[in-house]
């Protein structure tokens, strides 16, 4: 899953992108409102995590953009504005969720969770396709139960297919989902990816369709 | 002595006082004119009827004087008609009919040209008298001719020519009282206005006074603006810097607790307790400041219908994940008489609250009730034990000494309420849990 960070105080922008990567998300930070607006708009993110006091321009004028142009990424405020009317504020603008700093990681990085499976359409927080469940709270994988070890780039693969069950997903997009921006892309690496999720997974969970893209579906 | 309060009445006295001395003067002076006017009418027709006695006067071979053609005014005739004749020749005295059997007693006067002298005539009368001597030419004869008519005449027009001046001046008088009324009202009518753009902004249904004034008020009106601009930029200021001090403050203690996270349970356990501990206090103290601030500033005023929808929809999106019920029931056209932004921390600490202990359902209703609003919010929580919720809102505990911590949203309505004069109270809910219920000013 790729998510977009807007923080402008760089000691919590680099603690949230640590953590967070830490989590197997692939994390962009952007340092103003201008930036953020930018990057929201232009790439496919999963979800933001959106402060609100920002140079530039306001995270809410950013968050009013993105919904002004039809963008409906889960976003969530993360602020130090937390007086009920600036909440009010934040939701009406279009906001998902609301913490108010300081926040617990924890805590922040649940409700990040419950907002991108909420988002995809999914009421746990543990996703199953066939023998496969992938539980987003612990990022633990198991196979018939039996716990399945993956690497954090397979994880990361898996979950955006799972997230999206019985879809075709092209290459290009799981690469984008799988890869902060400025990482050196290789679209040839998810091929990879694919092939050992299969070796771990079985060989009938992930199929390929030509010329198309990869489908998850129960075998 | 004190100046009397009533602009209308010290300008409507003023205009009565000057009207009646105007009035008067011109009275008086009227009354004057035309006197002095009668007064020279009679002297002249005196002395017409005087030059006419000396035309016709004769002395006759006696040495009497005679008239041998009557004067012509008939009332010389009709005996004690108020106007008479009398010629004296040294013993011998002709008089007109008029006179019947009387005798103009006249004092020895030695001038000859035409003067004047009040005397007694028939019946009482007081008489003008204008008399002259002259000598006959021919007979050389001297004679003294006097020529008498009743002062009373004069008395009579006098009288009636001052009813009807004082008649006329009297509706004149009440004309420019009705004027000056009318003047004033209509002077005074911005004034009025302006009292009413006051009341308007006091009770909160305007934050500005509002059109155009006369130019003698309107700078008046702008001064006010000016002033209630001030207040409310004071506010909006103080609150910006008071949240930008917060702000700061949140966001380091945010990379503060994080930091907290690396560290093993046994060092990040008190960090993260303190930081709470901080995060708390500032918060505390932030309400505080805004509530203070805005109690001061009037004409602020908050619909309570939408506020509340817009607190449900908040409440709704955070704890999606739980699935509560959120339902609110408020009849519309309430409104609280305050800030909007205190209105939703104050609704907002209630549901939030609520929400956190909630098993699944929170209430919230409104309604009006002896002059006041209230708003409860019901939850089917736990609740709270009669003796804990005494503890949480015992009185003569004030809030700046009790610790930020436990309960502190709801120690914060409290703290609301009692600065907007109104009420908070903690029950027990119909659904089980906990009724918070806080009643709040609404406009007069």
């Amino acid at each position: 899953m790729r998510v977009l960070v807007v923080e402008d105080t760089p000691a919590l922008g680099e603690q949230l992108v640590m953590r967070l990567t830490a989590e197997s998300y692939a994390v962009d930070l952007a340092r103003d409102g201008e930036e953020g607006r930018f990057l929201g708009e232009t790439e496919p993110y999963d979800a933001v995590i959106l402060d609100l006091g920002l140079p530039r321009i306001d995270g809410l004028s950013v968050l009013r953009h993105w919904r002004g142009k039809g963008i409906d990424t889960p976003v969530l405020i993360l602020t130090a504005r937390d007086a009920w009317h600036e909440k009010v504020q934040g939701i009406d603008a279009g906001a998902d969720d609301y913490l108010a700093k300081p926040f617990n990681m924890e805590e922040l990085l649940a409700r990040l969770r419950a907002l991108i499976r909420r988002a995809k359409g999914h009421a746990s927080a543990a996703l199953t396709c066939g023998p496969v469940t992938l539980d987003t709270r612990s990022g633990r994988v198991t196979l018939d139960g039996a716990p399945v070890e993956l690497t954090a780039y397979e994880y990361k693969v898996l979950d955006y297919l799972m997230h999206r069950q019985g879809q075709v997903i092209s290459r290009a997009e799981l690469t984008e989902h799988v890869y902060a921006q400025d990482f050196d892309r290789d679209s040839n690496t998810i091929e990879v990816f694919v092939g050992r999720l299969r070796r771990k997974l079985g060989n009938s969970l992930i199929a390929t369709v030509r010329g198309l893209g990869y489908r998850l579906e129960a075998p | 002595m004190r100046a009397p309060r009533s602009l209308r009445f010290r300008l409507l006295a003023g205009a009565a006082l000057w009207i009646a001395l105007a009035l008067a003067a011109a009275g008086v002076g009227l009354s004057t004119l035309f006197r002095d006017h009668v007064i020279a009418r009679f002297d002249i027709e005196l002395e017409h009827h005087l030059d006419q006695l000396a035309a016709n006067i004769d002395v006759g071979p006696d040495g009497r004087p005679v008239l041998p053609q009557a004067l012509s005014d008939p009332r010389f005739q009709r005996p004690l008609s108020g106007l008479y004749w009398q010629v004296q020749a040294g013993d011998a005295v002709l008089r007109s009919r008029s006179l019947w059997d009387v005798v103009l007693d006249l004092p020895p006067d030695p001038d000859s040209t035409a003067h004047r002298h009040n005397v007694m005539g028939p019946q009482g009368q007081h008489l003008v008298v204008i008399e002259r001597s002259v000598t006959l030419a021919d007979t050389g004869a001297g004679l003294r001719l006097a020529v008498a008519a009743d002062k009373s005449e004069l008395g009579t027009v006098m009288r009636a020519f001052n009813v009807t001046l004082l008649g006329s001046l009297g509706l004149l008088a009440a004309a420019l009282i009705l004027a000056a009324v009318v003047q004033v009202q209509v002077g005074l009518f911005p004034l009025s206005r302006l009292r009413r753009g006051l009341a308007e902004v006091r009770a909160g249904r305007a934050e500005r006074l509002g059109g155009t004034l006369p130019s003698e008020v309107q700078p008046l009106v702008d001064d006010l603006n000016a002033l209630l601009g001030h207040a409310s930029d004071v506010v909006a200021r103080s609150r910006l810097e008071a949240g930008n001090l917060a702000h700061a403050l949140k966001t380091n203690l945010a990379i503060l607790a994080n930091e907290a996270s690396a560290l093993d349970e046994a060092k990040a356990g008190p960090i993260r307790r303190q930081i709470e501990l901080i995060r708390r206090t500032i918060d505390h103290h932030m309400a505080r400041a805004r509530a203070a601030a805005t109690k001061g500033v009037p004409g602020s005023s908050t619909a309570v219908e939408g506020a509340v929808a817009a607190i449900v929809r908040v409440m709704r999106r955070l704890y999606e994940e739980r699935g509560l019920a959120i339902e609110a029931q408020v009849p519309p056209g309430l409104v609280f008489a305050g800030d909007r932004q205190d209105f939703d921390e104050i609704l907002g600490n209630l549901v939030d609250n609520a929400c956190k202990w909630a098993r699944g359902r929170v209430a919230i209703g409104a309604g009006s009730e002896a002059g006041m609003i209230w708003l409860a919010v019901d939850d089917d929580g736990p609740g709270l034990a009669d003796a804990e919720r005494e503890a949480v809102l015992s009185p003569g505990v004030r809030l700046d000494e009790s610790v930020p911590g436990a309960g502190l949203g709801l120690a914060m309505v409290r703290e609301f309420a009692v600065l907007y004069g109104g009420r908070f109270h903690l029950g027990r809910s119909a659904l089980g849990g906990l009724r918070a219920r806080v009643d709040l000013p609404t406009l007069p």
